[in-house]
């Protein structure tokens, strides 16, 4: 009898098999619905909610997301897969069917009787073999277009269609190119993601310079300009009451409209101050003006402002501050003290699109901007969903090449290298927990297998021809989906990132183990505040 | 004088309840005829929005943020039926070459009343909306924009498994990327958009993890949105599933339930004392934290306690009736006055009462009313706290009696000329004069609008057989095939020393339970010395409602 139901008599345990049977067949449950998704060749998903709202999805994270995972277990992997995608941005399908081929195997294993404990141990030889291996087949590259856009290809051609990923890819590699300086590490933040519910997907584009989505409040204000100096700020412009103790008793309405000219003549002081700068510094000489301020503008300051001509725009996003001053040079003012031309930003074309009830300002022509902009574009609502889950991936992907300074062959080329030289070393190791590390090397030829069902072709076919190519092969050899026959990856640009293989091996073999060697699970909770 | 906009959030499933309802009053009360010759008295460009579809179609909906978990909306799509087209998955292009699995949960059809909105030239079905509501978007009547709908995917609406019922996993959700970032967006969307942007109404579920989400939101408009009033509507439902226990079992699992209910509660306060202008908790149950807690009975209504659908109409009628306060047409008075008036000495808790409907006799007259009234004009709906009658701020709304109802013309009035109320000729001064002399030491306001409450479907028929068709009350039972169209209603906000207990007992409440009991707290990220830590600040804002301190 579990011990815990000698003091919790309504606990529910489940022991030893029972437990890792009830781990295992979950592992295969959530590996049943990932498996179809896996590569470039696998399904899309459809999500219909009952109120008629749609998701298209192929990205294994999405999905895990929007699946209500309710067993405990099969939520444990699903977590270890968004860790995965928080980490690298790819590769949470291949977390998911891997533990699962992990646990399968290792079932086999089990079931004649061998301790889950040797098991995990040859998971653990196999793994640190496994890194071994794939700091050997790491290929170093250059950091130019050429490098970046075949990972970036690779990873958005398993989420999104091949023409829409080859857009995507382009955009995104010129877009980390753009905001990348020196060597020091890329904040993706500076790249704005700006949707626009219009055309098609293939129409999504690159901006260098900000794109905002909402453009100048008052009629008079101009919609175009060129040449204009650009003032960022974070200053209210708007009217706000200052005084603490109104009461409501005994105020008319002549008294209040007073007060308030008294206090606006303070925001006045201010925008005046914007005016006489402009008037100094575009006069006669064809410059123009635009004001972008975080804080609000009310309609009287936008009023004056657009007597002299110039654009203002407020509420800006916060982060676009940051952006602005990196696109097109100049600082956040925080108050107009002492302000003077060496503060401004400067931009070739600021433009007002209007779509609907919806406004954009566009921000162009910036001289070397280190902030840009990824305009996506789409039909309706779940395109645009999935292109912008695309384009994280994608600039995810770009950004972690940048950083390994390497990339791994793709199309299963690093599981067949690793299943090779896993083989090799089993008989290296003395003692039963070899048989772990044939568990593992078997278990990573899910990714290849998987591959080549979702392609249509016979697993076991393909299997043997790559493991005879591979044998023959000093260079690792990967799958060709559309032929089904070998290849050699890096001559045909597919590449994956190292580090997402590598976050792939360490967390699925802990995982793995650490569900191996449950041998009890209980469910108790407190139901009273005396038991 | 420009209009100066609100924007409301709601936070919980509870809040949309009461939301819904309060939208639906509103629309209801909408008058399109612009040439007549009593116009409407609100301003509806306060809460509303003037928008556009791509089909340049005009749209007018609320400058509304709601959230709820996932599996709460029902029939109703997330982005709304208003701008975008529903699609229809069997006829979709994809852009995909090989083959998509359509994953298609079961299709929940829309029930009688939602039918009837979409498509009301066909012939009506008879049909009781009371058994058809299950959750607040059966019986909405309003549309809503896009961008209003939130919807929490982690989290499963009404799950064993796991319930959102914890106060720092709300607060722990808002710190997730994707949901602040775009959620603060959203908010800055609608802010951008307002020429006097003056403040936010937020309404949210105090005793679940709604209320940690909404603290969180709180604290983030606080920083980013310095000097705009926030309004706080802390809700509490009146009646949960695990109330009807039959088994022992479930009896002690209310319990704890219970009281982490109430330990959410208190955490709820806490915060709201610190970043909100001014809050006004709401229940019709009479504790507010309690499962053997008393509802509120309210004279000629019948309502079901257990029904959400009814007590969130009682709650939404007296919501939208003291915010009547700020978004009057002939009104400067802003949101920010009404946070001041309200909170004198720091007393940021206020608390709300109602009359509904307020009974006039039919052919009666308000002064004849006024004379005849026993016992206080309204009944507390703030949960475990009484109004008291003296030495109160307070904000009385009336709407629903016009000024033919005021008092007798001087001609015809006979008995009424010898009061000293006949000389009142508006019925605030009338009002203001009898709370004159009712409360003592109080200072009062009153304001009134002559056009009731429209309480016509989806509203639910809650109001007894005495109630007339609009309002009044009428001596014989009303006809069965009559409804009632629209009900006078008062509403008060009061400010005063009782408040003060309703912290203590909340204190004392806490006090007793042992927070290391419950380690989903610790585990979420509460710590033992933050909770002690709240408790003396709930300890200390009590005092500020001592008397002794003032006057």
């Amino acid at each position: 009898m579990a011990a815990i139901s000698l003091l919790n008599p309504k606990a529910e345990v489940a022991r030893a098999a029972q437990a890792l049977s009830v781990n295992i067949s979950a592992a295969k449950g959530i590996q049943d619905v990932m498996k179809t998704n896996l590569g470039p060749r696998g399904t899309m998903k459809m999500l219909v909610s009952g109120a008629g709202d749609i998701k298209i999805t192929k990205d294994g994270n999405v999905l895990l997301h929007e699946m209500q995972i309710q067993h405990p277990t099969a939520s444990l992997i699903a977590r270890a897969s968004t860790a995965q995608d928080d980490m690298t941005g790819d590769g949470t399908t291949s977390t998911v069917l891997v533990i699962g081929e992990l646990l399968k195997q290792a079932d086999s294993y089990i079931a004649d009787g061998l301790h889950p404990r040797l098991i995990t141990e040859g998971f653990d030889k196999a793994r640190a073999k496994t890194l071994e291996v794939l700091e050997s087949i790491k290929i170093p590259i250059e950091i130019n277009k050429e490098g970046l856009l075949d990972v970036a290809t690779t990873s958005l051609r398993t989420k999104v269609h091949h023409n829409l990923a080859d857009v995507l890819a382009d955009v995104c590699v010129e877009a980390i190119l753009a905001i990348r300086r020196d060597d020091k590490p890329v904040d993706l933040h500076m790249v704005e993601l700006m949707e626009m519910q219009h055309k098609t997907a293939t129409d999504t584009q690159l901006v260098k310079g900000l794109v905002m989505d909402h453009g100048a409040r008052h009629p008079d204000m101009p919609k175009r300009l060129e040449n204009a100096y650009i003032l960022t700020c974070n200053v209210s412009m708007e009217y706000e009451k200052s005084e603490v103790n109104s009461g409501f008793f005994y105020k008319t309405a002549e008294e209040r409209e007073k007060l308030v000219a008294a206090e606006r003549e303070f925001i006045e002081q201010r925008v005046k101050k914007v005016i006489e700068l402009k008037k100094k510094l575009c006069t006669g000489n064809g410059k123009n003006f635009v004001v972008i301020n975080q804080k609000g503008i009310d309609p009287m300051s936008l009023d004056m402002l657009a007597k002299e001509g110039i654009m203002a725009l407020r509420r800006a996003k916060r982060r676009n501050m940051e952006r602005l001053a990196l696109a097109c040079g100049g600082i956040a003012l925080n108050h107009f003290d002492d302000i003077q031309e060496s503060q401004l930003g400067f931009a070739g074309l600021v433009y007002e699109h209007v779509l609907g009830e919806n406004k954009y300002t566009f921000v162009e022509e910036c001289k070397n901007p280190q902030s840009v902009t990824i305009l996506m574009k789409g039909p309706n609502k779940h395109t645009l969903t999935q292109i912008k889950d695309a384009v994280r991936d994608g600039l995810r992907a770009c950004n972690n090449a940048i950083e390994d300074k390497a990339l791994i062959p793709g199309a299963g080329a690093f599981e067949i290298t690793a299943y090779k030289a896993l083989t090799a070393f089993k008989d290296t190791v003395k003692g039963k927990s070899r048989l772990g590390v044939a568990a593992y090397a078997e278990a990573l030829l899910v990714i290849p297998k998987v591959l080549a069902t979702n392609s249509g072709f016979d697993a076991q076919d393909t299997i043997v021809k790559l493991q005879e190519e591979s044998r023959l092969s000093d260079v690792p050899v990967g799958l060709d989906l559309a032929s089904g026959e070998p290849i050699i990856p890096k001559d045909n640009g597919i590449f994956d990132n190292y580090i997402v293989k590598k976050q792939i091996i360490n967390s699925c073999s802990v995982i793995a183990s650490n569900l191996l060697l449950v041998d009890e699970i209980m469910r108790a909770g407190m139901s009273s505040l005396k038991g | 004088m420009n209009t100066r906009e609100i924007l409301t959030l709601q936070f919980g499933h509870y809040s949309n309840f009461v939301g819904s309802h309060w939208w639906n009053v509103q629309e209801l009360g909408f008058e399109y005829n612009t040439n007549t010759d009593n116009p409407s008295e609100i301003n509806h460009d306060v809460f509303y929005r003037e928008g556009q579809t791509n089909k340049r179609e005009v749209t007018y909906t609320p400058r509304l943020l709601l959230t709820d978990l996932k599996g709460s909306l029902k029939s109703l799509p997330q982005q709304g039926y208003l701008y975008d087209p529903p699609v229809d998955p069997n006829k979709f292009e994809t852009c995909w070459h090989s083959e998509v699995a359509i994953e298609e949960e079961e299709k929940i059809a829309k029930n009688e009343y939602q039918k009837e909105i979409d498509n009301p030239a066909e012939p009506k079905i008879e049909y009781n909306l009371e058994d058809s509501v299950d959750v607040w978007s059966d019986f909405l009547y309003a549309r809503f924009h896009p961008r209003t709908v939130n919807v929490i995917n982690e989290y499963q609406h009404e799950s064993e498994e796991t319930p959102f019922n914890i106060f720092p996993v709300g607060q722990k959700l808002w710190e997730t990327d994707y949901f602040k970032e775009d959620y603060a967006d959203k908010i800055r969307s609608n802010v951008e958009e307002c020429d006097n942007f003056q403040g936010f109404q937020i309404l949210l579920d105090a005793n679940d993890a709604f209320g940690g989400l909404a603290m969180s939101c709180m604290e983030y408009i606080c920083d980013e949105y310095e000097n705009k009033s926030i309004f706080a509507l802390p809700l509490i439902p009146s009646y949960y599933k695990d109330y009807s226990y039959t088994t022992e079992e479930e009896s002690r699992k209310s319990g704890v339930n219970d009281q982490m209910r109430l330990i959410n509660l208190g955490l709820c306060y806490n915060m709201l004392i610190e970043n909100s202008s001014v809050f006004v908790p709401l229940s019709t149950s009479g504790v507010g934290w309690k499962t053997s807690s008393q509802p509120r009975s309210f004279n000629h209504v019948n309502y079901k306690p257990e029904s959400w659908y009814h007590s969130s109409a009682i709650l939404a009628s007296a919501l939208d009736t003291f915010t009547l306060k700020y978004r009057l047409k002939n009104t400067c008075y802003s949101l920010s006055d009404f946070a001041v008036d309200l909170t004198p000495y720091g007393r940021k808790a206020t608390a709300a009462s109602i009359c509904l409907p307020f009974s006039l006799n039919t052919g009666g007259y308000l002064i004849d009313c006024l004379d005849n009234w026993e016992g206080p004009l309204t009944q507390s709906i703030t949960p475990n706290c009484t109004i008291g009658s003296s030495r109160l701020m307070q904000l009385y709304t009336l709407r629903g009696v016009g000024a033919n109802q005021l008092k007798k013309p001087s001609s015809v009035a006979g008995k009424q000329l010898d009061m000293p109320a006949y000389r009142c000729n508006t019925i605030d001064e009338m009002l203001s004069m009898y709370l004159a002399y009712t409360c003592h030491a109080s200072a009062s306001n009153v304001t009134s609008v002559s056009k009731g409450l429209q309480v016509k479907k989806p509203f639910p028929d809650i109001f007894d057989k005495r109630v007339g068709r609009n309002g009044n009350i009428i001596a014989d039972d009303r006809n069965p095939d009559m409804s009632v169209q629209s009900v006078p209603i008062m509403t008060g906000l009061h400010s005063g020393s009782e408040i003060g207990n309703m912290i203590e007992s909340l204190h004392t409440a806490m006090n007793n339970i042992k927070i290391a009991r419950f380690q989903q707290y610790a585990s979420a990220g509460l710590e033992k010395d933050e909770y002690n830590e709240c408790l003396a600040k709930l300890f200390d804002f009590r005092e500020l409602y001592d008397d002794n301190y003032v006057l």
